[in-house]
């Protein structure tokens, strides 16, 4: 006999510290789970466990329909989930969302046996007040239910879901306490689908921002693209206009990449393309310069000569809106540096020159002394490649030079420049 | 006499559910699970309104709901659909469903349409 009762009280002192321990681990799964389906199923099933009762059910509001739907639901009366639905205008609804008015109900739960004692006071049935008949409606649907305590969850003002409770099988009466935990329940709930409401809004909108992202992103590559074309073909009308270095380019190009690899400059992504395009429009800025200037067969004055010069800063301004193309811009206005610091210009020198410029600049120079000019005949490979090695380190980097050098050596050898060809 | 009802549900929980709601407000209730099962108990127990759930294994409410209405047009059927399911209503409608509702349902709506149903057969 007294160990039965030392039982029960021990048993007693255990629910009541599991209240907390539950309240303890709603607390953590809050954090851990992102969706609260997961959390109210977990609750609807410690409930109906822990108190014994003939119904748990919770229900919670869907804002896209305003209605309020029961998800999860326990014991003999249980309601399937998704069966029912209250609208915003149920009564019970109305009862708990409606701003609050005085009531015989000071706090924020409905218990029937409440009810009953309060519609049998006469002060409240005469009470001419539309909210005893309310009431009544209230009633009844706890009743059909067979519900004996309703919690509201509120997020703020917001009637986030609904707990309804049926009896406890052993027919006792619900504690204060016991309806306090259940308050702090359905608080914690309504805070944790808000939240996850929150998130799934904020998931969404991010992803939609994502997807603008990308598509200003690509009409921007596409408006790089183009403008990179526009650049390409005036280039290529450069060229035209002097008639004697046509296919002076492409062969530049290749030659640049070819050396730029004996280096073992990294070539990855990007970097590749912006020293082709640096390769390939390294002269562009002569577009400005007059044709009487360009095409003088004999010597140039002075100032023919600075307006000559003022092409690496023109092509710099023509590239300028390329803005996935900066270090072209900057390559071009370099490629007529000097080693040694006396070039232009900046007048930059060694290694402040960028090391592509200093790539250009070889087999620029290298293509102009082996093609044939308007102002002389071009001259051979060996005599240019001297004439290489002779200004390393002055006007070249010597490195450079020399991986050019190899270069040119091998492909020679291996038959795949046409001597030809390169001289025009 | 008792207003007679059938619930044709495959879920048997919404059944069972439905079942004691409205044996509480004295209807007389029976069940089915499927199609089949409806046409059968519409022969036997005779039913004023039938409560069919249009999405179910073994014959649907659609196909059901045509045999039920060519044997006894007098019975009254409310079409039980889901969200996924809102596409059928028009095909129900033209096979003669005397309404339908959707889930989620609201008792009280439900509860109304039934007795209204009810009403109008005892009219005729």
């Amino acid at each position: 006999m007294t160990n039965l009762t030392r039982t029960n009280r021990q048993k007693k002192t255990e629910q009541k510290f599991d209240y907390q321990e539950a309240l303890r681990d709603v607390a953590r799964s809050m954090v851990r789970l992102k969706r609260p389906d997961r959390l109210l199923k977990l609750i609807t099933r410690f409930i109906d466990r822990q108190f014994g009762l003939h119904h748990t059910s919770l229900l919670v509001h869907e804002p896209s329909k305003n209605r309020y739907v029961f998800v999860n639901s326990k014991g003999a009366r249980r309601v399937p989930a998704g069966l029912l639905k209250f609208d915003s205008d149920h009564p019970l609804i109305r009862w708990f969302a409606l701003p609050r008015r005085k009531t015989p109900f000071q706090e924020d739960y409905l218990l029937l046996t409440d009810i009953k004692k309060t519609l049998n006071k006469a002060h409240f049935r005469l009470a001419a007040d539309s909210r005893a008949s309310e009431l009544v409606k209230v009633q009844k649907t706890m009743e059909v239910l067979r519900v004996e305590l309703v919690i509201p969850g509120y997020f703020k003002n917001d009637l986030v879901g609904i707990l309804m409770l049926g009896g406890k099988f052993s027919g006792r009466f619900f504690t204060s306490s016991e309806i306090l935990f259940f308050q702090t329940l359905a608080h914690d709930c309504s805070m944790a689908i808000k939240t996850a409401e929150y998130n799934q809004s904020l998931l969404e909108q991010n992803r939609e921002l994502e997807n603008r992202l990308q598509e200003i992103e690509k009409l921007r590559h596409k408006e790089q693209r183009t403008y990179y074309e526009i650049i390409r073909s005036l280039a290529e009308e450069v060229e035209a206009k002097e008639p004697t270095v046509f296919g002076h380019v492409s062969q530049v190009e290749k030659l640049g990449m070819m050396t730029a690899r004996e280096l073992g400059i990294d070539l990855s992504g990007q970097h590749k393309d912006i020293l082709s395009a640096a390769l390939m429009l390294h002269d562009v800025g002569k577009i400005g310069v007059p044709d009487h200037i360009l095409m003088k067969p004999g010597g140039l004055t002075p100032e023919e000569w600075e307006v000559m010069k003022s092409h690496v800063e023109k092509g710099a301004k023509i590239l300028e809106p390329l803005s996935d193309f900066r270090k072209v811009k900057e390559i071009i206005l370099s490629h007529h540096e000097r080693f040694d610091g006396t070039g232009y210009p900046r007048g930059l020198k060694g290694e402040d020159i960028l090391i592509e410029a200093r790539i250009v600049s070889v087999v620029d120079s290298f293509h102009a002394i082996v093609s044939n000019r308007c102002y002389r005949e071009g001259r051979s490979i060996d005599f240019a490649l001297q004439e290489l090695e002779h200004c390393a380190g002055t006007q070249f980097d010597p490195q450079v030079v020399e991986a050019f050098i190899r270069v040119i050596r091998r492909e020679i050898a291996k038959g795949r420049i046409d001597v030809a060809a390169l001289q025009h | 006499m008792k207003k007679k009802l059938l619930l044709v549900d495959d879920e048997v929980e919404i059944c069972e559910f439905l079942k004691s709601f409205f044996e509480d407000r004295d209807y007389q209730v029976a069940t089915a699970h499927s199609g089949v099962q409806a046409v059968e108990q519409v022969e036997s127990f005779r039913p004023d309104v039938v409560l069919l759930d249009i999405q179910m294994p073994e014959m649907d409410g659609l196909s059901a709901l045509r045999e039920i209405k060519e044997k006894y047009p007098r019975v009254k059927v409310i079409m039980v659909t889901a969200v996924e399911t809102q596409d059928r209503i028009e095909a129900a409608m033209r096979l003669g469903a005397d309404n339908y509702i959707t889930k989620p349902l609201s008792l009280e709506y439900l509860e109304k349409d039934v007795q209204e149903k009810i009403e109008s057969l005892a009219g005729i």
